[in-house]
């Protein structure tokens, strides 16, 4: 990870995703953790591949490419481990990443007007925009299309 | 970021090693307490003695098994779990469940110190199926509530078409005599 701005101002994780460039804030991310052994079990949570094991903790990892790029990526060898807000509680979550993280310094924007609930913020960053996710909203995001997908099934 | 350290949450530790028998079920493994074990047998040892379930309402029980005066419930894991079904070879008969588990084959016997729970992300079926998971020999591993295999509902559900079916079987044997 490489740091490419430091000042007063919030500071974010850049991180990619298949081919695309997101945000997380700092304060979210636990770490970027190597591309260790996902341990997949029978479950019916949707959108969870499997569970990952960092430092005698199970974290659960979410197939984050299928809600942000619309597919899932096999490319994804590295996890991103973050702190995951539910309800009142925060548990941690890992997503796959690529691997190729950097510090970055800015003040988040408004997302646009029809922006997913995932996109928190939009970060200007020379002359990219990228969307800053909601970590939280991302994986519920994953839950409610799941159920919207369950809902139009044929019965 | 935040310190490492704070990652070094315990998993929940059970009070004395815990020993759990490893088995496969299409190619997944699987921890389930040996005490929860009554005994193991193979799927043709039984075959005599299993009643077939037509019109089943429950996919994963297709076989009813009586055993010292007792309804067995042989539910098949593959459906059970929503995994690839295989040919089973082996049947666990639970101990204090009338429940009998079609499974593929035995790994091994081994010992667990701790249990970690679900994560709070898993919310579904999962809740009900494991007690939590097991960390063995950089595995994790599912460890199996022997009550998630069938509910109370399930058993009032099974128990009148099993008896009916039973009752219909010693009436074509006494026939048959």
């Amino acid at each position: 990870m490489s740091a490419t701005e430091t000042s007063g101002q919030p500071s974010f994780v850049i991180l990619q995703v298949g081919n695309r460039r997101f945000a997380l804030p700092s304060e979210a991310v636990v770490e970027l953790a190597p591309p260790v052994r996902l341990h997949p079990f029978p479950h019916t949570s949707p959108f969870i591949a499997g569970v990952i094991v960092r430092r005698g903790r199970i974290v659960p990892v979410y197939d984050a490419a299928s809600v942000l790029l619309g597919r899932s990526s096999s490319a994804q060898r590295f996890y991103l481990v973050a702190r995951r807000r539910a309800g009142s509680a925060s548990d941690l979550a890992a997503i796959p990443v690529n691997g190729e993280c950097e510090l970055a310094s800015g003040n988040m924007l408004a997302p646009e007007a029809d922006h997913p609930a995932w996109v928190a913020g939009t970060l200007s960053l020379d002359d990219e925009s990228v969307d800053v996710l909601d970590f939280g909203a991302l994986t519920m995001a994953e839950r409610a299309a799941s159920e919207s997908n369950r809902a139009e099934l044929p019965s | 970021m935040r310190p490492a350290s704070e990652l070094n949450a315990k998993p929940r530790r059970v009070r004395h090693p815990e020993r759990v028998i490893l088995f496969f079920v299409s190619g997944q493994l699987f921890a389930i307490s040996a005490e929860a074990v009554q005994e193991i047998r193979s799927t043709d040892s039984l075959a005599g003695a299993a009643i077939e379930i037509e019109d089943s309402e429950l996919p994963q029980v297709r076989h009813i098994v009586e055993r010292t005066r007792h309804i067995y419930y042989v539910v098949n894991a593959c459906l059970h779990f929503g995994l690839p079904v295989e040919r089973p070879a082996l049947v666990l008969i639970l101990r204090y469940l009338r429940v009998a588990v079609l499974v593929d084959r035995i790994e091994r016997m081994a010992e667990i110190s701790a249990i970690y729970r679900l994560p709070p992300a898993f919310d579904g079926d999962e809740r009900r199926w494991y007690r939590g998971l097991a960390y063995l020999d950089d595995t994790v591993v599912p460890v199996i509530d022997p009550a998630g295999f069938l509910q109370s509902s399930d058993f009032e559900r099974l128990d009148p078409m099993a008896k009916s079916m039973l009752a219909q079987s010693e009436l074509q044997g006494a026939a048959q005599a």
